[in-house]
């Protein structure tokens, strides 16, 4: 007999789990901007798919970071609740990866 | 021939497979980090390695469903000698290196199954030893729709990460952030191609030590196995890599991070939830998969339809390929001990030519190293940077 459900279970688990994972960490991110605090991060390796970025441009940008921080609408205190949320975005992330890695390992269900 | 020294050279060819299968697969997990740089090249290799050992201890259920499930042993099956194995693996190990050697997009994972059903088949001369229930139930169903549900996933986690974070007002999106979160995501992919991958190989060795009459429980892997294998997976996968570091920058399409982030994620996810149901699916084609669906999930994305067909007609071809390679193998082996030396001689003769061949190509090319994950970025077009259509900000 062909399990059928099976394989629905498989891709619904996947978009599922996916889903949940990407838009938390989307999220985190959204409101880390959004607290001043968006993250630069250079390539740590330039391979033929990156478009090679000079200390110049790496200069500009976080010039252009600082400069929206400082014109943020949000107020101290709603700044520092979006950092919270953001971290609390990422820690909803990472525990899902967690318990997704839980639910695989048989030893924790003996 | 001397029972215990064809299962010592099963068990090392099997070995061998598995740090091809390494060797092969490295950039399933670690083609899109480097490629956008959230890693440098030594260190996503190095944590590959480390994460595939770790993926090794983490589960036997596709193992069992290979040691116990697509060939039937013992009594009310045909008996399956460790001969029969043998011949399965040599079709296997020569059918990954030729598509290896010819840039053709192939999977390990059905290598190995073609080859052990074509062995049986022609070992047995008839089609009662292969399970054909199980095998289209955990092999052929799982890999013609793994990469379809990896796809599709892949592609609704990219419209999500691009539609949260996208803001219209030209201030920083904090997308670069995505690169952190790669590290974390390809580490997830390195940790379940080792559940699925190395268990493979766990499962060979287990369905011969119970052909061959040592192990009688076949619910069980002897903890050796999973030792050995999950070693043999690591080394290759970290030889594999400083090939990748060499050549890499040539033929990588454009990934951008947040793209990369929810490919990684979603292969992961695919790959571990089907681990669980026992299901053992190609790594490389749930990668490959993720990668058109990120792809498309970009704006401004067209398939390429004619790279997209040759992927798939690769996909298509692997398995009856090495199942014509494995039934050869095993016709020879019914020559006896004769047999197994023709098969070892021209086995390893196949092996060491393939290897010399790439060597004086010189070495490797775009051809054949940057595999079938970067290989299917290609098969999307995108258009660089389009404008954002709405303006509303938050």
């Amino acid at each position: 007999m062909i399990d059928w459900s099976a394989f629905l279970l498989v891709a619904v688990a996947s978009l599922l789990v996916t889903s949940i994972v990407v838009s938390a960490y989307s999220f985190g991110l959204r409101l880390l901007a959004a607290s001043g605090r968006a993250p630069l991060v250079e390539p740590a390796s330039f391979t033929d798919a990156i478009t090679v970025i000079t200390p110049e441009e790496s200069k500009a940008a976080a010039k252009r970071q600082k400069k929206a921080a400082k014109k943020n609408p949000l107020t101290d205190g709603q700044k520092r609740l979006a950092l919270w949320a953001a971290y609390a975005c990422f820690a909803v992330a990472g525990a899902a990866v967690l318990y997704g890695i839980y639910l695989i390992i048989p030893y924790f269900h003996h | 021939m001397d029972l215990t020294l064809i299962v010592v050279l099963v068990i090392v060819l099997a070995l061998f497979f598995d740090f091809t299968n390494g060797f092969h697969d490295t950039a399933n997990a670690m083609a899109t980090p480097i490629a956008t740089g959230a890693m440098k090249p030594k260190v996503a290799v190095g944590l590959a390695a480390i994460l595939n050992l770790v993926g090794a201890f983490l589960s036997t259920a596709v193992a069992l469903t290979i040691s116990g499930g697509i060939i039937k042993e013992g009594s009310e099956g045909v008996l399956i000698t460790p001969e029969l194995i043998f011949a399965g693996l040599i079709g296997a190990i020569v059918w990954n290196m030729a598509t290896w050697l010819f840039g053709l997009p192939s999977s390990s994972s059905h290598a190995l199954f073609g080859g052990l059903i074509g062995a049986a088949i022609v070992g047995a001369w008839s089609l009662e030893p292969v399970d054909w229930i199980v095998l289209l139930d955990k092999v052929i169903i799982p890999a013609l729709l793994a990469p379809v549900i990896a796809g599709l996933v892949a592609y609704t986690a990219t419209k999500l990460a691009y539609a949260i974070t996208r803001r219209y007002d030209s201030r920083p999106d904090g997308r670069d952030g995505f690169r952190y979160g790669q590290i974390f995501s390809s580490s997830l992919v390195a940790l379940a191609h080792g559940t699925n991958d190395a268990q493979k190989t766990m499962g060979i060795i287990t369905l011969t030590l119970i052909a061959a009459g040592i192990q009688t429980d076949t619910g069980v892997i002897e903890p050796w196995v999973i030792i050995t294998c999950g070693l043999a997976i690591a080394l290759g996968t970290y030889m594999g890599g400083w090939r990748i570091i060499k050549t890499l920058g040539t033929g990588l399409t454009d990934v951008k991070p947040a793209q990369g982030f929810a490919a990684e994620t979603s292969t992961a996810t695919t790959i571990l939830a089907s681990t669980n149901l026992g299901f053992a699916l190609s790594t490389t084609q749930v990668a490959s998969g993720s990668v058109i669906g990120s792809g498309l999930g970009r704006r401004g994305s067209t398939v390429r339809w004619a790279t997209a067909g040759r992927i798939g007609i690769g996909w298509v071809l692997t398995l009856p390929s090495a199942a014509i390679v494995g039934g050869i193998a095993a016709a020879i082996t019914k020559l006896g001990t004769v047999g197994i030396v023709i098969d070892t001689v021209v086995g390893v003769i196949v092996i060491l030519g393939i290897f010399w061949q790439s060597r004086r190509n010189g070495a490797v090319t775009a051809n054949n190293v940057t595999s079938e994950v970067a290989a299917s970025g290609e098969a999307v077009k995108i258009k660089r940077n389009p404008k954002p259509i709405k303006k509303v900000s938050l």
